[in-house]
């Protein structure tokens, strides 16, 4: 071991498990590891968070915030380029997204990646989007039918019972529709459709074959659910939620981990690589930069699970170089960090509705509707130009003020009309499937580091001809249904989409049958190094158009669980 | 609001990094009794472009059977959001229009906005809006003066107390969700 270099300035420390990294899939990790009575340490790069006291703008009514909700515009221009172009940062919600400047990294400056991150206890599960769906084997037969990438080595009897025993806990809401390629989870009470979405329901139905809109599935409860809180519908989810309606690692997995008394959490520590022992074969632990005093620790583990995000973790075992992998830790297939994918959206339509102008909603309800895949789904509905498909996110509401800088007028009667919600509209946007492509890839810069010593990410990734004529497609199809339902003035918009920016990255260091031709196995566990494993979103094969974190709690969950089948028969 | 929990927050936004002027003008904003004046002292307006501000977001939005702009202190916005949001050149153009305003108005009826009766001063704004509409882009990334101060107004407004919950309805912690109710049970759009 090559640890000559680093300042040790504790004694090493000894563990059954390291997780790297406390979001989504890591809490999951932490759970499951905890419970099953391994001592585990989580490693968190950024900041604590205190789940609830931190929530410092909870419910922060806009006159008490300095620019009214519109945040700091020189600051998040000078500060959070990338972190703004991806239109997720508010000035109620920006301490939960980095700051680009302090973590920079390499793309190219005419089709950037944009790279959203966050670095703190619960990582982007306190900010997530909260939709929650189910893949099929329509998604993990895909590339093998097609003959795209790899086969993924798992299918959906895999995973289902993992699927069922995750949603048990995280509690997700939504209506049960029967569909073979989105099956249904197991659903708590879902939240209402309004007046305009229940008729664009119907006449979606009664219009297309294969259509369906149903609420969309989310991880917010409905009702009280293991302790947590049900929804208050104060709407903005990712200024965080202490009564823990809607889950997140802060919420729900962090706690039941620190219940089993296993749980020890560092946060301020930045991993700088994996520590490989030719000897065994084995990831002894992680190298450790910490992020206030930039000392290097080392800590050691029989297991280890990366779970740093997509592109974090990649980072680590690329990273991660010795004489047996020169190319990055359990890279000798030589795929890890390629094949990068991602959802691309930006394409949509929106109408007006009438005929219940009379008719208004109470509560800010954090989610929307959901129209499932709808093309490539059998024989009837494949398509000439391009595979896979897309699903659409949606709601029909009524403006507020937000309308009054483009409405004519001024004075009283501009006033009382404003004193009225606006008519009706329904907007959706699709979601579509990235195919894996190679040069979609990500490397280690030779000559740019961070503050930390670790060298950056170079991030290159762009959609090519099979999304692009998906694209027209979605905005095709979002004006044929709008139209179909009744809209006026429907019209499709075509915004501009860059890779990232939907903050579904995948792949990377995807799963496979076939150890020349993908870094983990069917179980998550990486080929090269048996108890070296990867569950967040870099193993995935393919993208699907569903979002992507149930599947990574799911992979999870089942990745633990064999893992601790395997150190119990000394197999690691 | 309460004074210090005003500035822990104020600084918690800003990531500590707050001038004392804008800890000074937004504190005035929370004991000011009064609207648009009072204790208020604006860090880019001019005295004269002050009081054009107070006098151009009250038009926009007047007092009717609810408090209007000048109560809302929509001025102390615009002078904050000037001050301390938009750029050099957004704010140059916009002071350049409060000039223009004054110019149109001494044209037409020799005498500034200010000193104008109330049919007077909505002949001149309707103007200036009609000119704004014919022209909405000025140049490439700058709004025509009236459609800024429209927008400065509206959104000052309705992001205030006054305008999210005496003018609408706020719904900051609604409690419960009703999909679909009659409108007449609400009465008024949520802010």
């Amino acid at each position: 071991m090559e640890k000559k270099e680093y300042n040790i300035s504790n004694p090493p420390e000894e563990y059954d498990a390291i997780v790297v990294g406390s979001g989504i899939s890591g809490g999951w990790a932490a759970k499951e590891l905890t419970e099953k009575g391994l001592k585990t340490l989580v490693l968190e790069r950024g900041r604590d968070v205190k789940h609830g006291e931190d929530y410092k703008t909870e419910h922060m009514p806009p006159w008490e915030a300095e620019f009214r909700g519109q945040g700091n515009r020189k600051l998040f221009e000078e500060e959070y380029p990338m972190q703004l172009r991806s239109d997720v940062i508010n000035e109620y919600n920006y301490h939960f997204f980095v700051n680009d400047k302090k973590h920079p990294y390499q793309t190219d400056e005419e089709n950037p990646f944009l790279w959203v991150r966050g670095y703190q206890v619960g990582g982007r599960s306190l900010t997530w989007g909260r939709q929650t769906y189910r893949w099929s084997d329509l998604d993990f037969e895909a590339n093998a039918r097609e003959g795209i990438g790899v086969d993924w080595p798992i299918r959906y009897e895999d995973i289902e019972p993992w699927y069922e025993y995750v949603e048990e806990f995280v509690g997700i809401s939504g209506q049960e529709e029967g569909l073979d390629h989105l099956p249904d989870s197991i659903f708590l009470p879902a939240m209402d459709l309004n007046c305009v979405e229940k008729d664009v329901r119907e006449k979606i139905e009664n219009n297309f074959e294969y259509r369906h809109l149903t609420i969309g599935r989310c991880a917010v409860l409905t009702e009280p659910h293991k302790g947590r809180g049900a929804c208050h519908y104060c709407g903005p989810c990712s200024r965080g939620c202490s009564v823990g309606a809607y889950f997140s690692s802060q919420s729900s997995t962090l706690p039941a981990a620190r219940n089993t008394g296993n749980l020890t959490l560092r946060p301020n520590s930045i991993v700088h690589s994996v520590i490989y022992d030719k000897e065994t074969n084995r990831a002894r632990g992680v190298r450790v930069v910490d992020r206030l005093t930039n000392e290097s620790k080392e800590f050691y583990a029989r297991v280890i699970f990366l779970n740093a995000s997509t592109l974090g973790s990649t980072q680590i075992m690329l990273n991660s170089t010795s004489d047996a992998f020169p190319n990055g830790i359990a890279n000798s297939s030589g795929v890890l960090g390629h094949y990068l994918m991602d959802h691309h959206f930006r394409v949509g339509a929106s109408g007006r509705f009438e005929g219940y102008e009379d008719r208004y909603y109470h509560g800010n309800r954090p989610n929307g509707i959901y129209i499932p895949r709808f093309r490539n789904i059998n024989e009837q509905t494949k398509q000439e130009d391009f595979v896979r498909g897309y699903g659409f996110q949606g709601r029909a509401s009524r403006p507020s003020w937000g309308r009054g800088s483009g409405m004519e007028g001024f004075g009283k009667e501009f006033k009382q009309k404003l004193r009225d919600p606006g008519p009706w509209s329904f907007g959706m946007t699709a979601f579509g499937e990235i195919l894996p492509y190679e040069d979609n890839h990500v490397k280690l810069s030779t000559d740019k580091e961070n503050e930390w010593g670790i060298p950056q990410l170079e991030i290159h990734a762009s959609i090519r001809e099979n999304e692009e004529n998906m694209r027209e497609d979605m905005a095709e199809t979002a004006v044929e249904m709008l139209e179909a339902a009744g809209g006026k003035e429907v019209s499709p918009y075509f915004g501009e989409y860059l890779v990232g920016e939907g903050i579904h990255e995948m792949g990377t260091a995807r799963m496979g049958r076939d150890p020349s031709t993908s870094v983990l196995n069917g179980h998550n566990q990486t080929h090269d190094v048996p108890n070296l494993f990867v569950t967040d979103g870099a193993c995935m094969t393919s993208a699907a158009c569903q979002n992507p974190s149930l599947t990574y709690m799911a992979l999870t969950a089942r990745a633990v669980d064999y893992a601790v089948n395997e150190l119990n028969k000394r197999n690691l | 609001m309460d004074r210090r929990e005003a500035i822990k927050q104020l600084a918690f936004l800003s990531g500590g990094a707050l001038s004392l002027s804008t800890v000074a003008g937004i504190m005035g904003g929370c004991t000011a009794e009064n609207g648009g004046g009072g204790s208020f002292t604006p860090q880019t307006l001019s005295d004269a472009q002050h009081e054009l501000v107070i006098q151009l977001s009250e038009r926009i939005i007047p007092a009717t059977d609810t408090p209007g702009a000048k109560a809302a202190r929509v001025n102390q916005y615009i002078d904050h959001m000037l001050t301390n949001w938009n750029t050099e050149e957004e704010k140059d153009h916009f002071l350049e229009g409060l000039g223009k305003v004054d110019e149109l108005s001494n044209d037409q009826f020799d005498s500034n906005f200010v000193d104008l009766g109330e049919a007077d001063q909505i002949t001149l704004m309707e103007e200036l809006e009609r000119e704004a509409q014919d022209n909405p882009k000025p140049d490439s990334n700058l709004k025509p003066f009236f459609s800024m101060m429209k927008e400065f107004t509206v959104v000052g407004y309705y992001t205030s107390e006054i305008g999210a919950s005496e003018e609408l309805n706020s719904n900051i912690v609604p409690g419960h969700y009703n999909a679909c109710m009659p409108y007449s049970e609400v009465g008024r759009a949520w802010s």
